[in-house]
């Protein structure tokens, strides 16, 4: 009988250590999506976040969606017949940052980093928008479609930067980053004499700003559905 | 011998290559990449078309290199795709990467590249279509029937990470109908269409889009039978009701229409707008009371016009017959009752018309007094025609004094409507009017500063100084030497001092002169009396509110009847009376004290009580004599 009493506590012990091992998994199992977003955990948190994603999914579509125009008219426009397309070759200012390249990669990273990268990119185009403005007034026959769009994206751009650092600071309060973003040189390139190489200044820079909004935008979105609707969009 | 083997050996080849051209070999044909689709933006596929293969079997590889790298790799997959194609899958697909694609076709003869194509996965993204399009018909009690339409999301588009965000678009017709009728649904996987007809049968056909990509197909079609009974049971309550609205609208406004102007006429009438004759509002916003007071017919206020309006006639009355009375004119102040005299041209006899005693008062009671208001005794005629003769004589003279003899200046025009009375059974008497202004004149002229002069003393000076010898009652004081007193002539007269006053009006003629009116330019219109009684009973009976230089505040020793104004009812049977002790040489002093008493506060309107004043004839008495 002592047998069958040391096999009980020995079971009992093994059940137990089961039991906790279940725990553990169960705890450990928890997947990096499913940490609480809102540190306080009201209510209200919850609620604003979703309309500041909302918010902010709406500028990023509408911004790629300018990009995108005004490459395809530069396009049309000024750069028929010119390749320059073969020379626009990993010359973006922002290929430094290093960004997920495709689903996989996005979803693995945490969101966290993939907020703070949106950030860099974000911050990274403030000064190129600005002067893009500015040069394409100089442009001869400043085209006005171009022109009205690039002081648009300029505007939404900083809007969405805005709601950017907001939405950060209900997510991360706690971490604040440096400001680290890609310095842009290529404001000289936009400035010189001989028109072929200008026109290419302008076609690579509106180029990198198709991307660069696309990519936001799709990373806002893997992002919303994450966090707001817990991937079930 | 060795450029035979040369040139046997050329021989050879160029038969050997003739042979190869007479079989149609070449080397192949450049090769063309038609289009790279991704489905998901995970993979995607590239194809491509042949060319030429020249004639022998031909191999097609394809290669590429992505940007940022050097290494060329070769298709990994050429047959997912079908013919002509390569698959990336997911391993070998990066995307915001651009890929340099180029085919190569080969063959036994040599090879050929296409160009390199530029391919970026992210905008080349055309999802297949929707999956698993359902249609249901729904009739929930109480409610509109429809037809319930839902689908799903291509199997391979990720949606629910977020990856791809769809958009979609459903198309129905009926199974007959050559048009499809498009509806866009957004990111909903649901429909409801609710005009259908019923009996027929529908086809249905969805179709999806990425945020920034390509159209679906459309999905197959699912096709659904609307039954005979689907109908829109209180449709036709409302069509009916809507109908009958309608028409109520219409009559409505074919009501309103018609009798709308007289409708809102009747709401609102049309507001009168203000109308003063003779008032320029614009003047008024000016700010320049001169102009706007001149053009209400008022003199300047302070007074600074000159003394030619101050006209003073002396009565000349005598048997003649259709002799009238110039009105005598004189610009007086607001304030003063002045009682003006015209100088008749004509009257070189000096005789001038009379009209029956005016009312200075009028005139000074408003600035903007209308001439036309004039009130004369009712009993009189007012001929209209006189007047004008008389103004246009006058206004030389009165223009030349509006500036410095106060008084209601009225237009020319007004003042032309100071009548003549010319009465067919009255004598008219003329008499002529010292001009009042010529007397002033007189004075500033000799004083030089006859404006100013004016301006100190306006209110005493111009109403002591101003006797008006307008038609006296009985023995109106005509003077004949006032015809000789030409009103123009004397202006470097000395101007009279206010005390002075010495009656200046010799009655020559011995009939009585009745004054008529008194226009604004304060010229008295005076009346022949034909005879005393009758014209005095007829006179008599003026109206009240005559202002009626009936009194006879003395007769000065030339005759010359000093008439003040009788505050009283028509005081002719005074006046008469006083006439017909003309020529009384009334004491000096007591003209002195009627004219004082005269000398009504300037601007105050009190002539009709009697506050008429009197050009004093003294002054031009001494030039007289």
């Amino acid at each position: 009988m002592i047998i069958t009493m040391d096999k009980k506590r020995s079971s009992l012990k093994g059940s137990l250590l089961l039991l906790l091992l279940l725990v553990s998994d169960l705890l450990l199992c928890k997947s990096v999506a499913s940490l609480p977003i809102c540190p306080s955990g009201a209510v209200n948190c919850q609620v604003s976040l979703r309309e500041l994603f909302d918010r902010a999914v709406i500028l990023s579509h509408y911004i790629h969606n300018l990009s995108s125009e005004m490459f395809n008219e530069f396009d049309k426009r000024y750069a028929q017949g010119r390749g320059f397309v073969t020379k626009a070759i990993n010359s973006c200012h922002t290929s430094s940052l290093s960004t997920p390249e495709d689903k996989e990669q996005a979803q693995q990273i945490h969101h966290e980093d993939l907020l703070n990268l949106i950030l860099r990119v974000l911050r990274s185009w403030n000064d190129p928008l600005y002067h893009l403005v500015s040069e394409v007034r100089g442009m001869q026959e400043a085209p006005e479609a171009i022109l009205s769009k690039a002081i648009e994206i300029e505007e939404q751009n900083r809007r969405l930067l805005e709601g950017m650092e907001k939405i950060v600071g209900q997510v991360q309060p706690r971490i604040k980053e440096n400001e680290v973003y890609s310095v842009w040189s290529g404001l000289p390139s936009l400035q010189m004499a001989d028109e072929d190489s200008r026109l290419f200044a302008f076609y690579n820079l509106l180029h990198c700003l198709r991307r660069d909004s696309h990519k936001i935008d799709n990373y806002l979105k893997l992002l919303k559905c994450r966090i707001v609707y817990d991937s079930n969009c | 011998m060795k450029e035979n083997v040369a040139s046997t050996v050329v021989f050879i080849l160029l038969l050997f290559l003739n042979i190869n051209l007479l079989n149609g070999q070449s080397p192949p044909g450049k090769p063309e990449i038609i289009k790279c689709r991704s489905p998901e933006k995970e993979t995607f596929t590239c194809w491509w078309k042949p060319g030429a293969d020249g004639g022998l079997p031909t191999s097609y590889t394809l290669t590429y290199h992505k940007e940022g790298e050097t290494l060329t790799h070769e298709c990994p997959d050429y047959k997912t795709g079908g013919p002509n194609s390569c698959y990336f899958n997911k391993k070998h697909t990066s995307i915001w990467t651009i890929y340099i694609i180029t085919i190569n076709a080969t063959n036994q003869m040599g090879s050929c590249s296409s160009d390199p194509r530029y391919v970026d996965v992210t905008y080349i993204v055309e999802p297949d279509p929707p999956v698993n399009l359902t249609l249901e018909l729904k009739q929930p009690e109480d409610k509109k029937p429809y037809l319930w339409m839902r689908w799903f999301p291509p199997t391979l588009v990720d949606v629910r990470s977020g990856w791809l965000t769809l958009q979609y678009e459903i198309r129905l017709k009926p199974e007959k109908s050559a048009e499809w009728e498009i509806h866009f649904a957004g990111q909903q996987t649901q429909f409801k269409i609710l005009s259908l007809y019923p009996g027929q049968k529908y086809l249905v056909q969805v179709r999806c889009k990425p945020d920034h990509g390509f159209w679906s197909e459309w999905s197959p079609e699912s096709s659904i039978q609307i039954p005979n009974d689907f109908t829109m049971k209180d449709s036709t309550v409302w069509i009916f009701v809507a109908v009958l609205s309608a028409v109520f609208c219409l009559i409505m406004v074919w009501a309103v229409a018609l009798k709308g102007y007289s409708m809102v006429s009747c709401i609102l009438p049309p507001v009168p707008g203000p109308k003063i004759k003779g008032f320029d509002t614009h003047l008024l916003e000016k700010g320049k009371s001169e102009e706007l007071l001149s053009a209400l017919g008022c003199q300047e206020f302070p007074p600074t016009s000159d003394c030619e309006d101050l006209l003073v006639e002396f009565l000349e009355v005598d048997d003649s017959e259709d002799q009238q009375l110039m009105p005598a004119h004189s610009k007086e102040h607001p304030g003063q009752g002045m009682k003006p005299t015209h100088l008749d041209p004509d009257s070189d006899s000096g005789r001038g018309s009379c009209d029956s005693p005016s009312l200075l008062s009028e005139k000074c009671e408003e600035p903007r007094a209308n001439p036309s208001t004039f009130q004369t005794p009712e009993g009189i005629e007012k001929p209209e025609n006189p007047p004008k003769n008389v103004t246009h004589t006058w206004d030389p003279q009165s223009t030349s004094l509006e500036g410095k003899i106060p008084y209601f200046h009225v237009d020319g025009s007004k003042s032309s409507t100071w009548p003549l009375p010319q009465p067919p059974n009255q004598h008219n008497f003329r008499s002529s009017y010292h001009n009042i202004a010529d007397i002033c004149q007189l004075a500033t002229g000799a004083a030089g500063a006859s404006a100013t002069l004016l301006d100190k003393t306006d209110k005493h000076a111009f109403k002591s100084s101003k006797t008006i010898e307008t038609g006296a009652e009985g023995k109106a004081a005509e003077q004949r030497e006032v015809e000789s007193f030409p009103s123009k002539t004397d202006q470097d007269r000395a101007w009279l001092p206010p005390q002075e006053k010495t009656p200046f009006l010799s009655v020559k003629a011995l009939d009585y002169v009745e004054i008529h009116k008194v226009n604004k330019d304060g010229a008295l219109s005076l009346l022949p009396k034909q005879k005393e009684n009758s014209d005095q009973t007829e006179k008599a009976s003026t109206p009240e509110t005559s202002k009626e230089y009936a009194k006879v505040s003395q007769v000065t020793d030339n005759n010359i009847l000093v008439l003040t104004q009788d505050p009283r009812a028509p005081n002719l049977a005074l006046f008469e009376e006083q006439a017909k002790e003309a020529p009384p040489s009334l004491p000096h002093n007591q003209a002195q004290k009627d004219l004082a008493s005269f000398t009504a506060p300037p601007g105050n309107c009190r002539l009709q009580l009697g506050g008429l004043d009197y050009l004093d004839p003294a002054g031009f008495m001494h030039s007289f004599q």
